[in-house]
């Protein structure tokens, strides 16, 4: 009887063995040109802070997408939500797809050439496209602006998204749901692996990693070498002498022209956002030609180095161009534009 | 028939949203010129808080310097807010005095509460050469009734037999086309209907409307406009005369400010069209303003 019992558990642990043996086991992530950034890294054990909450009611890529796109979106109720902002949208400031052909610098016309190619507007604010893989926001002269407001949100993109809300496009606070939805479709924008140009060796010396036959902790910090971190921030001032301009530069208006387009006219083409309109026609330049090198409102100099600041009654204000957004060769080249246009 | 209506209408609706986004924009810089409507409708979700101010006679036997050229006078005073529901659809609610009056004879209505709409049916782009808006408005008066004898009842239209003739009536079909970023005409074809009038006057008033504007910096532009009512009772052998206008705008962001003259004592359509009795060449013309600030909500 006691070696009854013995054959049948020794039967017994040689099934389950088996069963266990041919378990289907999942297969280790080979990353491709498409693969998510985040899904590598959550592969390879790296830490992925950003990840978006779907625990919450109602989060979802697409709301993300419509809060971005639209300041709106539909509630977990089925209603839709009031505009987060009456006067912008993220994408006012941002753009949402890839704005920089090496994503390890940040070069403003480097940035400049890449978005006109792509038929994207040239922006004051950094890319969305990304954000999800990036630690720290707010950056640099940013405490400049907002002061003790950048704390909170220097490491924390939920806490960046937030201040972006109320501070930047001048709204109504994101509920939890919002913010994770927009964390959601954020995630879908993450950087691919195509995005790093990664060298066939690099990729893989990854695949390898990923298969548990590399060191996985040197392979997250390969991927994290091959875009910044974050994006640096440095206020300047407009030229001493306005009339002078920066530094003497030359300006080339054909480059000027690009950045009217692309960015001037973004924001103020058919009062798109702003209540101030410009267009192409004469008298546009000659009233920017004007003010130009005059310390008004209206200077080109003046808004774009300091921006405008949001009133009672008037909300809707333009953000300042930082020096990694519009350069001093820039800002002189679309002088020239202007005053070529206005003669 | 009713298809063929319904159909006229989907495809005229649809006309303003076909031709893509190059469109002319600000053939006018204000939803008003000076006495008419513009083209223009306002923005959507953007609240335009107005005020329009006619002072007295500039010049003339009620001008000069005896009433520092009519500025001690208030012809006509209108406040009032405008909507834009969408970008095509705008509605307004006005409160003005009224100053409208039949040569020699009784007063229009006063104490106006103006409802005013205005659609954008076509819009003008590289392939649409005009603009087309359609713009209607009712007047109320809410004055107090006045008793009168039974022998000059007639005359007087605030005894308000009936509660509807408290109301007055206006529809124009604005056309316009902004010719070059410094040149833009329209004209408004235009009828008027008041509920109550004076004896031997007409209830039902065509008009055509002309007006222009013409930009002269970034900031300024001059603006001039035109009414001349169809009818053979509204000629300057009874007193009574076109509405004309002419005016300097100064645009900043967000502002229209208008300094304006014209012969013209009242604002509203309903008002200015069958009242106009004040003639320029008597220096009966007035100094005026507009101000316009939106919002947007």
């Amino acid at each position: 009887m006691r070696q009854a019992y013995w054959t049948f558990g020794v039967v017994l642990v040689a099934w389950w063995g088996v069963q266990a043996l041919s378990l289907p086991k999942k297969a280790p992530l080979v990353a491709g040109p498409d693969t998510l950034l985040s899904e590598v890294y959550e592969e390879l054990g790296a830490e992925v802070p950003n990840r978006p909450n779907y625990a919450l009611e109602g989060v979802s890529a697409e709301a993300g997408r419509s809060i971005v796109v639209d300041g709106k979106t539909v509630s977990p109720s089925g209603e839709v939500t009031g505009r987060q902002s009456k006067h912008f949208v993220c994408t006012s400031c941002h753009n949402i797809e890839r704005e920089d052909p090496d994503l390890t610098v940040s070069d403003p016309q480097a940035r400049l050439m890449y978005v006109q190619g792509k038929g994207l507007p040239f922006l004051q604010g950094t890319t969305l496209y990304g954000a999800i893989n990036r630690t720290s926001f707010y950056n640099g002269d940013y405490q400049k602006k907002y002061g003790d407001l950048v704390r909170p949100a220097r490491n924390d993109i939920r806490e960046a998204i937030q201040l972006c809300a109320i501070e930047c496009s001048q709204g109504r606070p994101l509920e939890d749901w919002e913010i994770e939805s927009v964390m959601a479709y954020f995630w879908t924008i993450g950087f691919k692996i195509e995005d790093l140009g990664l060298s066939e060796s690099e990729m893989q010396g990854v695949n390898d990693a990923l298969a548990g036959k590399g060191d996985q902790a040197a392979a997250a910090t390969l991927l994290q070498s091959k875009y910044l971190s974050g994006s640096p921030a440095s206020f300047v001032d407009p030229p001493p002498d306005r009339k002078a301009g920066y530094e003497e530069l030359v300006g080339n208006p054909e480059n000027g022209k690009v950045v009217y387009d692309l960015s001037c006219m973004h924001c103020h083409d058919k009062q798109r956002y702003s209540m101030f309109n410009l267009d192409n026609s004469k008298y546009s330049f000659q009233f920017l030609k004007r003010h130009f090198n005059r310390y008004t409102r209206y200077s080109v100099y003046q808004v774009s180095r300091y921006g405008t600041s949001p009133m009672a009654g008037k909300r809707s204000y333009m953000p300042n161009y930082t020096f990694e957004k519009l350069s001093h060769q820039q800002m002189e080249d679309l002088k020239a534009y202007i005053f070529e246009m206005a003669d | 028939m009713n298809h063929i209506t319904l159909t006229l209408v989907v495809v005229v609706v649809s006309l303003t949203g076909l031709f893509g986004q190059n469109y002319a924009y600000q053939t006018f810089k204000d939803r008003r010129v000076i006495n008419t409507q513009s083209v223009e409708t306002l923005p959507a979700r953007t609240m335009d808080i107005r005020i329009a101010h006619r002072f007295g006679d500039f010049a003339g036997r009620n001008g000069g310097e005896p009433t520092f050229f009519g500025l001690e006078f208030a012809e006509d005073v209108a406040i009032g807010a405008e909507y834009g529901i969408t970008d095509n659809l705008m509605v307004g609610f006005h409160r003005s005095k009224g100053a409208g009056v039949v040569p020699n004879g009784p007063s229009g209505l006063r104490q106006l509460w103006t409802l005013n709409g205005k659609y954008r049916v076509l819009r003008q782009t590289d392939l649409v050469p005009i603009t087309i808006t359609l713009s209607g408005m009712t007047t109320f008066s809410s004055a107090q009734q006045v008793e009168v004898q039974p022998d000059d009842a007639p005359s007087i239209i605030q005894n308000f037999p009936e509660f509807g003739h408290r109301f007055a009536h206006n529809v124009q079909l604005l056309i316009a086309r902004k010719f070059s970023p410094a040149f833009s005409l329209q004209i408004i074809p235009s009828y008027t209907h008041r509920n109550l009038v004076a004896f031997n006057d007409e209830n039902g008033i065509f008009s055509m409307g002309v007006a222009t504007r013409v930009q002269i910096s970034k900031v300024f532009g001059i603006v001039a406009d035109a009414t001349f009512p169809f009818s053979d009772f509204r000629t300057s052998d009874n007193n009574f005369y076109p509405a004309i206008g002419i005016g300097l705008e100064m645009e900043t962001g967000g502002h229209v400010f208008q300094v304006n003259f014209t012969n013209a004592t009242a604002i509203m359509e309903t008002d200015y069209i069958p009242y106009t009795t004040s003639n320029w060449l008597e220096g009966q013309y007035r100094l005026g303003f507009t101000i316009s600030r939106q919002f947007r909500l």
